[in-house]
């Protein structure tokens, strides 16, 4: 597949405070790729620096394999943080300034409006709009010459449910038409349902990347407890069926690796003479997996 | 260049504070010609007139609307704070812009404007001058005419002072403040602490106002008694020297220089939160 955007060693700070650290990572073609983290891990820090607003202390980033320059910003549909436009200007005329940047033709206005689902308010002045309409805009203005690539960071922040699913069906939409995706979140369940791919930061640095469905599955765990959780505890972390073993009110809560069942458990304590009167087995949200893997490091 | 051009009509033409300062410009610019004949019936034995006539007319509506230069730079701090405070330098990088480009944008606002300026001066001018000249000949309405070319270079260079102040200080209000001040406050008081010294024709704003400075009075009542004994200047004492035109000219292109270079510098380090 080829290589959208390609980031090595990028870090940057902000006086004493590490915004991200020695970061690498590859986005290709058609790719969803979400970059996941909590606030202040460094996801907006990130795009600034790949779409030019800011300038990173260390590293560098290639798009489509060449030196960063303002002409590529153009082929790329942005939307950073809040969208900004002239508060005194339409909806359309701000978007003819997005038009005349690009380049491209003011014909795509009323695609692009009609797309964002805005093309009702087109006269109306950006100050007199809801903060739901104002970020539709920016994914209009985004969307502004049919880009291969949407950079969105936090498309939703702020909105209510509706505007949330209004967004979300959007960038969807999108996704299905083949651009590659960009999109950064602290919310889980936004990068679930839009992206593929995912990178997980915090404090700056990456935890984790890979493709949704194997950084992010429903892991099954069980609950078990015997006469002796310690001396079961010892035995399987000293096994190789668990992933992970943990206390919790007085249960063990395993992960079992790939292909181990809950009844190799309970075989495996009944040869270490231990009996088990509980056995439960249930999923580990996808939640708890993020916060987890948040909080470990 | 057109499309930075067009971005920058847009957003001017629709902008309010842009459109009266403009307005104000206008009244003022009104004003200013409307009050010396006004004045010339308070006068008689010195008719101002006269100043209305070819070739004075170009040099002395050049003096008299040179300070309006000041509004025009201040709607370039206007437009040019704004675009800090409603965050669209940081839109206009994320869809594409570069920031030389963000700066030309400005740099060609300013442009703009100072030929609009020159512009209605040269045409005031040649209005006035049809209209009150009697001796009228190609030679003697064109003569000076290279007053215009000085209007151009003082009109730019103020707002170039304009532009970088806004792209140093961001806020518009304060912005403002700090211009007017200057101009009103500390290049006069340096002028004054600095009068014994050559050194007080080299202030900035100094030797962009003397780039059209006062009309030569003494020459123009002397041509209009048709007199043949000349009045000794230096008896008088009333036309302030300064630098050779030259110098002053050279002086005034070099600041430009400079505020352009400071301000490219500026916009190349800028954050765009």
């Amino acid at each position: 597949m080829k290589e959208i955007l390609s980031i090595q060693g990028l870090s940057k700070s902000y006086k004493n405070i590490r915004a991200i650290h020695n970061l690498n990572l590859e986005i290709s073609e058609g790719q969803a790729f979400g970059i996941l983290g909590p606030n202040g891990s460094g996801k907006t820090t990130t795009l600034s620096i790949v779409t030019g607003i800011i300038r990173q202390d260390n590293g560098y980033f290639r798009w489509f394999g060449e030196e960063p320059n303002a002409k590529q910003r153009k082929t790329i549909g942005s939307l950073i943080e809040s969208p900004h436009f002239y508060p005194y200007l339409s909806l359309e005329k701000n978007l003819r300034i997005i038009c005349d940047i690009k380049g491209t033709s003011n014909a795509d206005i009323g695609r692009v409006l009609e797309t964002a689902r805005l093309s009702e308010r087109k006269k109306s002045k950006f100050s007199s709009m809801s903060l739901g309409m104002k970020q539709r805009l920016g994914i209009a203005a985004a969307m502004l010459g049919d880009p291969k690539v949407l950079v969105l960071d936090e498309p939703t922040n702020g909105l209510d449910p509706e505007g949330i699913a209004e967004v979300r069906e959007i960038v969807i939409e999108q996704v299905k038409m083949g651009k590659t995706l960009i999109l950064a979140s602290h919310i889980l369940n936004e990068v679930e349902k839009i992206c593929d791919h995912v990178a997980i930061l915090k404090n700056g640095e990456l935890l984790a990347c890979g493709p949704v469905k194997e950084l992010l599955t429903e892991d099954e765990i069980i609950e078990i407890s015997c006469g002796d959780n310690r001396l079961l505890k010892k035995k399987l972390d000293s096994s190789k069926l668990v992933k992970e073993v943990d206390s919790e009110n007085g249960m063990l809560i395993l992960t079992l690796n790939e292909s181990i069942s809950p009844a190799d458990i309970n075989n495996f304590a009944f040869s270490n003479q231990l009996v088990i009167h509980h056995m439960l087995s249930r999923k580990r949200s996808l939640e708890s997996q993020f916060l987890e893997l948040v909080k470990e490091e | 260049m057109q499309q930075l051009l067009r971005i920058e009509q847009i957003k001017l033409l629709n902008y309010n504070p842009f459109r009266i300062t403009l307005a104000l410009y206008f009244v003022f610019f009104a004003l200013g010609i409307l009050i010396y004949p006004a004045i010339d019936k308070e006068i008689p034995v010195i008719s101002l007139s006269d100043l209305f006539r070819f070739p004075d007319i170009w040099l002395f509506l050049s003096w008299i609307t040179e300070p309006y230069n000041a509004m025009l730079a201040l709607i370039i701090i206007m437009v040019t704070t704004k675009e800090f405070s409603n965050h669209t330098f940081k839109t206009q990088v994320i869809f594409g812009l570069s920031r030389t480009e963000l700066l030309l944008q400005k740099l060609l606002s300013v442009v703009v404007l100072s030929l609009f300026a020159t512009l209605l001066v040269g045409l005031t001018s040649l209005a006035l001058g049809l209209i009150y000249s009697y001796k009228l000949t190609f030679k003697i309405a064109m003569e000076n005419t290279w007053i215009l070319g000085r209007y151009l270079i003082a009109a730019f260079s103020y707002m170039s002072i304009g532009l970088l102040i806004a792209l140093l200080i961001k806020n518009t209000a304060l912005s403002l403040l700090t211009f007017l001040a200057l101009r009103v406050f500390v290049d006069p008081v340096l002028f004054l602490i600095l009068r014994k010294f050559e050194i007080k024709w080299y202030l900035p704003f100094r030797t962009i106002t003397r780039l059209t400075p006062i009309p030569d009075l003494i020459e123009i009542f002397e041509r209009k008694m048709n007199s043949s004994e000349s009045i000794n200047e230096a008896t008088l004492d009333i036309l302030p020297k300064g630098l050779p035109a030259w110098l002053n000219i050279v002086m005034v292109i070099l600041y430009t220089s400079l505020m352009i270079f400071f301000s490219y510098r500026l916009m190349q380090k800028r954050k765009f939160t």
